[in-house]
């Protein structure tokens, strides 16, 4: 239903009044919120216990949000080749973690660690009372990150134990 | 089972879009209609009682609040009626000699509004009588012909007894002024990652989305308000103990539990509202 309402709003908005900016009514979500929230990115789920997956599991207490962001590694490059999230929250929180998902693809997890809330707000125009929603997908990227090396780890560990053991 | 109520429909949180800075469903004493000052300074959990220089339209000199022999000493008891001044009238929110109703005393808590002791556990049923009592004799609409200080008073007394009863009248908004009472915020910008809680809400959230009718959301529902019902009794022991780290995690969880139960009544009404429209849609033909 929100899809319809706020397919509506654009309408009018980019139709009727061409020359008006969309900020113009304060309470619009931004064009890339709507984006993401009409045509969301990798909204999905990998196997939890694939040791090439990491997840990352955040929640809001005080607005009762709950983001889960996983990431794919590939073996070899250490590097993030996918990504997928599952987010119950408001738009802003849904279209926070829908960019997390795009943005680290392709990357190593180092690089990703350096994706600031800041960067996810100003590219969606989240306003000042939004802006924990940015910070909670920053959290679940770590979170996926810190969960990909654990397991990384602990898979090495097991490789070099099984070494010792046939060597 | 979702049952309307008159102003404080939980749907109209969800209907209302963002919500002020808290971001959260739960009302909070921020979240207030009117536009009081007294709302603005829930900030402070405690603020001493006030007292100073009191200009009455009624008399010609300054009024000292507070009687001066007590004046190191200062509680409810020694205020003035700044109408009437009838010794030992505490007038409380409002003066029963002269029927003004008094400026609002921040360092009135809401248990004291409603006659309460301070604990969690309060009798939920007697509030409602006591509220409408209160209007009675607050609300801004009887108070027409009186002075626009007083009419002023009134809108912020009458404000703030709203607050009040909306914060004691719920468990979770109880529970978190309470803490606050004792000094303890609830972080909300603060992130949760405690796995077992989060893979729980988690799986709770899909359930809701995938219920095939309503009659699974409501059974999802009364599952929900169980554990709000434990979950609150642990708030109980934990606030009791005063072991307030525990308090928060419990606060913590019946927001998501009662977020849950938000949305189980919302897809029910969305799931109905389709039903209509398809109806609609396929007679009108």
């Amino acid at each position: 239903m929100l899809r319809l309402v706020a397919k509506r709003l654009l309408g009018t908005a980019s139709g009727d009044i061409p020359s008006r900016p969309l900020q113009i009514l304060p309470r619009l979500y931004h064009e890339n919120v709507i984006d993401h929230y009409n045509n969301p990115r990798n909204v999905g789920s990998f196997d939890k216990n694939d040791p090439n997956v990491g997840t990352g599991l955040v929640g809001a207490p005080a607005c009762g949000d709950v983001m889960k962001l996983q990431i794919k590694i590939d073996e070899e490059s250490g590097k993030i080749v996918d990504a997928c999230f599952k987010t119950f929250g408001c738009g802003s929180a849904i279209a926070s973690s829908s960019v997390a998902t795009e943005w680290v693809k392709g990357k190593s997890m180092d690089e990703v660690l350096t994706i600031k809330n800041t960067e996810i707000a100003k590219h969606l125009s989240l306003p000042p009372v939004k802006l924990h929603c940015s910070m909670l997908a920053e959290d679940a990227i770590k979170a996926a990150v810190k969960d990909a090396e654990a397991k990384r780890a602990k898979t090495n560990a097991t490789l070099k134990g099984a070494d010792v053991k046939s060597g | 089972m979702y049952k309307t109520k008159q102003l404080w429909t939980p749907l109209s949180s969800v209907f209302r879009g963002v919500l002020p800075t808290t971001c959260s469903l739960a009302s909070f004493t921020a979240n207030s209609q009117f536009p009081s000052l007294s709302s603005h300074r829930q900030s402070s959990s405690r603020v001493p009682p006030r007292y100073g220089l009191n200009f009455s339209p009624y008399s010609k000199f300054p009024l000292l609040r507070f009687c001066s022999q007590s004046a190191a000493k200062l509680d409810s008891t020694t205020k003035r009626c700044w109408n009437c001044v009838a010794p030992g009238s505490m007038p409380f929110l409002y003066c029963d000699s002269c029927r003004s109703i008094q400026p609002v005393d921040l360092s009135i808590d809401y248990f004291q509004i409603f006659g309460l002791e301070k604990k969690y556990e309060i009798e939920v049923d007697g509030l409602e009588r006591k509220y409408k009592d209160w209007q009675k004799k607050l609300h801004p609409d009887l108070v027409h012909s009186k002075s626009e200080k007083e009419r002023e008073y009134a809108a912020e007394q009458s404000a703030r007894v709203i607050d009040a009863y909306r914060t004691l009248r719920k468990p979770l908004s109880r529970a978190i002024y309470i803490l606050r009472l004792e000094g303890v915020d609830v972080d909300e910008e603060q992130t949760v990652s405690d796995p077992e809680l989060l893979t729980e809400i988690m799986e709770i959230r899909e359930a809701v989305e995938e219920a095939p009718d309503s009659q699974a959301l409501n059974q999802i529902q009364s599952r929900m308000n169980e554990k709000l019902e434990e979950t609150s009794d642990s708030f109980a022991n934990a606030f009791q103990k005063r072991n307030f780290d525990e308090a928060v995690t419990c606060i913590q969880k019946m927001t998501y539990y009662q977020r849950a139960s938000l949305c189980c009544s919302c897809n029910v009404i969305m799931g109905s509202a389709t039903l209509r429209i398809e109806e609609m849609i396929t007679t009108d033909v």
